[in-house]
């Protein structure tokens, strides 16, 4: 998503880093998006949060920018009102219903029937729009989306939206999905971030992905899972004859190193951890060797990312 | 000014527990009103009643109570998000907040504090007592505004230095003195019953100036700080 010729950015960071005190939360951090799905993926702690509400003009760049549609969000008032952001953070101004808080953002973006747009709006997310509690009543998805609404209300050109899907059921979050779809093929750039790699894949094809700070991987999300897929693997496996199991997967060529734990687990390392998943199973078999459990050690997000930073 | 941030803000204000205290203190106002008008010496003890407890006391905790919250309490439970992201003038949402506070805090104020006055029967501290009162909430305002969003703690920085500042260290000399906000509001009670207070000796033009450009100030500081700020 480096820089391309055709229609300008409508978000851009050049270098961009944001430290607090002796914290980098940010580094050094450039990229360009236009219209359409972006995901914005990492680890919680990777920056994700901060690079978002740089975007917005809620935090200032310590070094290097953060543009949207061409004007520093921070500075300028005036590009608030085509930027729509959905923070993470649970709290809702309680004491307002659903309604009351949508149409306070669409009285805020100055349109000329707010009651109308906060209606459609909350239609869009599926909420009653003549529900009267207050948003103190409302449960985790319902807050979630009263956010989506208030973000969306003044139909801007930039989304964005800080792990939206938290707290939804898999309907809501299928259903959601399709609308942020529905919006990035509008025209808009809709910005996602997320940690979960599942929920990525299915926002679309370009990811961002952050890890400590610093932009790890940027492009086609098939690319980055293959690379993903590629990193070398340390694998657990739980078996009757381990030894025989470790000295067949050497021999097939599809692991680098095991390590025998005890009578029942070997530890193997696989720098191709595609081929092993295929071997495994007909290695097993031939030798009649029983499989009780296969865990990967290190398959957790964080050591993908770690992976991808290395990189 | 914002009338959708004024409204909003004007809602958190009006807790039920805070209007309860208000109408307690308000009570509390009035008794004591009661007690100086059946006071040997009524001017002086009038005077003092009032400088006392309605400048000193009342003003101070009720505008400190309300005016922190304001817009602290938006900054403490992250929701100032959600006016902070939207195309509106950092100075319109300033004013928006304090004129939430004033809508609140004034009128009860000034009300009980001149019908406290009209309760002991000195009627040259009617009309200054209703003007001292509205200085001195204002000033205030300004000042506990501005505190709540720049502290976290602010309630307990603000008691601090109503405690602190305008009680005690306000005692150490004139200059002190010019440096604490009762003493203006102070100075225009005792320039209308002829009662002489400790502190209370501002020149009448500072009396009014000091806290009008102090409430200004803090309302200025609060829309800087609100440019400048990073939202949570």
């Amino acid at each position: 998503m480096s820089a391309q010729a055709g229609p300008p950015p409508m978000v851009q960071a050049a270098g961009a880093s944001k430290w607090f005190g002796d914290l980098v939360a940010v580094s050094d951090v450039s990229f360009s998006i236009g219209a359409g799905v972006t995901a914005l993926l990492g680890p919680n702690g990777a920056g994700k949060s901060t690079m978002l509400r740089m975007m917005c003009g809620l935090a200032r760049p310590s070094n290097g920018s953060v543009t949207v549609l061409g004007k520093d969000p921070r500075s300028d008032v005036s590009v608030l009102g085509r930027i729509g952001m959905a923070p993470q953070q649970e709290s809702l101004l309680d004491h307002l219903s659903g309604r009351e808080f949508v149409e306070l953002a669409a009285q805020l973006y100055h349109l000329q029937r707010p009651g109308d747009a906060a209606r459609q709006a909350i239609q869009t997310v599926e909420l009653d729009p003549d529900d009267t509690r207050r948003l103190s009543t409302y449960s985790k998805g319902m807050r979630q989306r009263i956010k989506l609404a208030q973000a969306i209300v003044h139909d801007p050109l930039v989304i964005a939206l800080d792990e939206p899907l938290t707290g939804l059921d898999p309907r809501q979050r299928r259903e959601m999905i399709e609308l942020f779809h529905r919006l990035g093929s509008e025209g808009k750039c809709v910005i996602v971030s997320s940690h979960v790699l599942d929920e990525v894949e299915r926002f679309g094809s370009r990811v961002l992905v952050m890890a400590q700070g610093r932009l790890a991987a940027e492009g086609d999300f098939r690319e980055i899972r293959n690379l993903m897929d590629d990193r070398p693997l340390r694998i657990s496996i739980r078996t009757d004859q381990p030894r025989e199991l470790a000295i067949a997967l050497l021999d097939q060529g599809v692991i680098s190193g095991c390590r025998l734990e005890g009578a029942d687990l070997v530890v193997v390392d696989s720098t191709d951890p595609a081929a092993f998943r295929r071997a495994v199973a007909p290695v097993a078999r031939d030798r009649n060797v029983s499989l009780r459990e296969l865990r990967p050690l290190d398959d957790d997000l964080e050591s993908v990312f770690r992976y991808l930073v290395g990189q | 000014m914002n009338l959708a941030v004024y409204r909003v803000i004007l809602r958190t204000q009006l807790s039920p527990a805070r209007l309860l205290v208000l109408a307690g203190l308000s009570g509390v106002a009035i008794l004591l009103a009661f007690t100086a008008r059946a006071a040997d010496d009524t001017v002086e003890v009038a005077t003092q009643t009032i400088a006392n407890f309605g400048i000193n006391i009342f003003a101070a905790f009720i505008a400190l109570s309300l005016g922190s919250a304001a817009l602290g309490n938006l900054v403490e439970d992250r929701t100032l998000v959600y006016l902070w992201l939207r195309p509106v003038s950092r100075h319109s949402i300033a004013t928006a907040a304090m004129a939430a506070v004033l809508t609140v805090v004034a009128p009860i104020l000034v009300v009980v504090m001149t019908v406290a006055a009209v309760v002991t029967g000195v009627d040259d501290l009617v009309a200054a007592t209703a003007v001292a009162t509205a200085l001195a909430v204002f000033a205030y305002s300004g000042i506990f505004l501005a505190l709540g969003l720049r502290f976290k703690r602010s309630l307990l920085i603000g008691l601090g230095y109503i405690a602190i500042w305008e009680l005690l260290m306000s005692r150490l000399g004139d200059w002190f003195a010019r440096l604490s906000i009762r003493s203006y509001p102070m100075s225009i009670l005792s320039d209308a019953t002829d009662v002489s207070m400790r502190l209370a000796d501002r020149s009448t033009l500072t009396s009014y100036i000091v806290p009008l450009a102090v409430g200004v100030a803090g309302l200025l500081y609060t829309s800087w700080r609100l440019n400048r700020t990073e939202i949570d």
